[in-house]
């Protein structure tokens, strides 16, 4: 039997699957068809018995015929609830002041927490253009601002696609001067609280990013990018403490304030994949992160959108992260020994591992001109419930209970 | 911090080589599927955006998917 050689598609072949594909994708083409696109979502976030948080984000886009377009985004942030102060539990119940003055009292063999409220507004600005052919260049702007913290950036990216398109490289670039002012002043590190000063303390951020994303097949996508991100200036929680126990029983006999070093340099390697099957997508990413504080973590991430109609789509997901602690991470502090550098008791700079489990339903109802999108995720946080260096009674209780997580982002995009 | 930053430059160089050399060729009437808008890595990014807000704020990393946004007290 002779193989006939494979047929050249002809212009007009190429023509018929590019018209055929756009009436396949009603969502991009009616997206490509709007000068200007409005998109909300609103997250509500809660940790049982902690923190609660309410945060609307709008988002509006002006779009040129040539592929140019600038969105400006604004964000509220509502923040209640409680958060753990570092402290280590005790027998007994706890009294302690916080550095806002409030008198803070924590249930007998329970890791003390400290109220809050606060309110965080966020401006974010974005303006792409292509150069030529090939060439998307990115400027943005940024500033937030809430009752202890503001910050204000910038950050620039350029984009070229090669090789006929099929591959992308990115490089990118930002820097961000962040200024911290404590409620009640800013205490000194590892001391009793003593305020040092009640004004404001700098903080720098700058990160650089380079990704290439290449097209392997008509289905298959994937990318690398590497970040490294420079912070330096004050780096400190100030309203966290570190127990110091009696270095027989435990017993916490007072606190002493978080000091943390005024540099920390991050670094990441993120790998992704987008396969698309028949209808379907499924989304793969690992991220390999590392810093200078000796924190090192590893990050999965799956989703897989399941196209149930041309308009309407369920896309389960899950998450594992797990983190080793920073150097300086200790669950307390022996009383009478000498006092290190730097510690901290924030569980967060601790052995940590987080599970998230969800699923995004989207869909685009007839006659309307808009795509509502529901996520809904559970996220489960765990430390190390008994680290080698408590002592005494500590050993008895779970130093690091874990956290549960609910979190649900509704959003609704629609051009015009 | 300089010689991270340059390892971390070669390593994405030498990745991203690794997945440019490979001989496979989409033709431009062969990409119906890539321009779909869910073929992105991220096709939608305010929810990843919050994602990335809770994940800074409860975790001890960040990074890796965009360059810098706005900064939080909240970590």
């Amino acid at each position: 039997m002779q193989l006939e050689s494979p047929k050249r598609p002809s212009l007009r072949d190429a023509l018929h699957t590019a018209a055929l594909a756009l009436l396949l994708v009603p969502g991009a083409a009616k997206a490509e068809d709007a000068k200007d696109r409005v998109d909300f979502t609103s997250l509500l976030y809660g940790e049982q018995s902690r923190t609660q948080v309410i945060e609307p984000i709008i988002r509006f886009t002006h779009l040129w015929p040539d592929g140019q377009s600038v969105s400006t985004q604004l964000g509220i942030d509502v923040i209640t609830g409680a958060s753990p102060t570092g402290a280590l539990p005790s027998g007994v119940v706890q009294t302690r002041t916080s550095a806002s003055g409030r008198v803070l009292t924590s249930p007998a063999g329970q890791i003390p927490v400290a109220p809050f409220r606060d309110r965080r507004v966020s401006l974010d600005s974005e303006w792409q253009k292509p150069f030529a052919r090939f060439l998307t260049s990115t400027v943005g702007g940024h500033f937030s601002r809430e009752k202890d913290y503001q910050s204000l950036g910038v950050s620039g990216k350029l984009s070229t696609d090669l090789m006929h398109r099929l591959l992308t490289v990115t490089v990118g670039g930002g820097v961000s001067h962040d200024t911290v002012f404590p409620v009640g002043g800013t205490p000194a590190g590892l001391s009793d609280a003593t305020i040092v000063h009640t004004g404001s303390n700098a903080k720098n951020v700058s990160n650089v990013l380079l990704g290439a994303s290449r097209i392997l097949s008509r289905r298959w996508m994937v990318g690398v990018t590497g970040t490294r991100t420079f912070e330096s200036g004050y780096l400190t929680e100030p309203y966290k403490v570190i127990s110091l126990m009696n270095r027989v029983t435990g017993t916490p006999m007072g606190d002493l304030t978080d000091k943390r070093p005024s540099t920390r340099d991050r670094s990441s390697l993120l790998f992704s994949s987008v396969y698309h099957l028949t209808d379907d997508v499924f989304y793969a990413n690992y991220r390999y992160y590392w810093d200078t504080w000796s924190v090192r973590s590893h990050t999965i991430d799956l989703k897989y959108r399941r196209q149930i109609d041309p308009d309407t789509y369920l896309e389960p997901l899950f998450r594992y992260y797990t983190q080793t602690a920073a150097s300086f991470y200790t669950v307390g502090l022996t009383q009478g020994a000498p006092l290190p550098d730097y510690a901290t008791s924030d569980y967060r700079l601790g052995v940590l591992n987080t599970v998230t489990l969800g699923a995004t339903f989207g869909f685009h109802p007839e006659d309307s001109p808009g795509e509502w999108t529901l996520r809904a995720q559970y996220m489960r946080q765990s430390g190390d419930s008994s680290p080698p260096n408590a002592i005494g009674m500590q050993r008895r209780f779970d130093l690091a209970p874990p956290i549960n997580i609910y979190a649900v982002v509704l959003g609704y995009s629609f051009g015009y | 911090m300089i010689r991270t930053t340059r390892r971390l430059v070669r390593l994405v160089v030498a990745l991203a080589l690794l997945v440019a050399g490979g001989c496979a060729t989409v033709q431009p009437w062969d990409r119906d599927l890539l321009a779909e808008k869910k073929m992105s890595f991220n096709p939608m990014p305010m929810i990843l955006a919050v994602d990335e807000h809770i994940y800074f704020s409860k975790e001890a990393s960040m990074g890796g998917i965009d360059v810098a946004g706005g900064g939080c007290g909240c970590n």
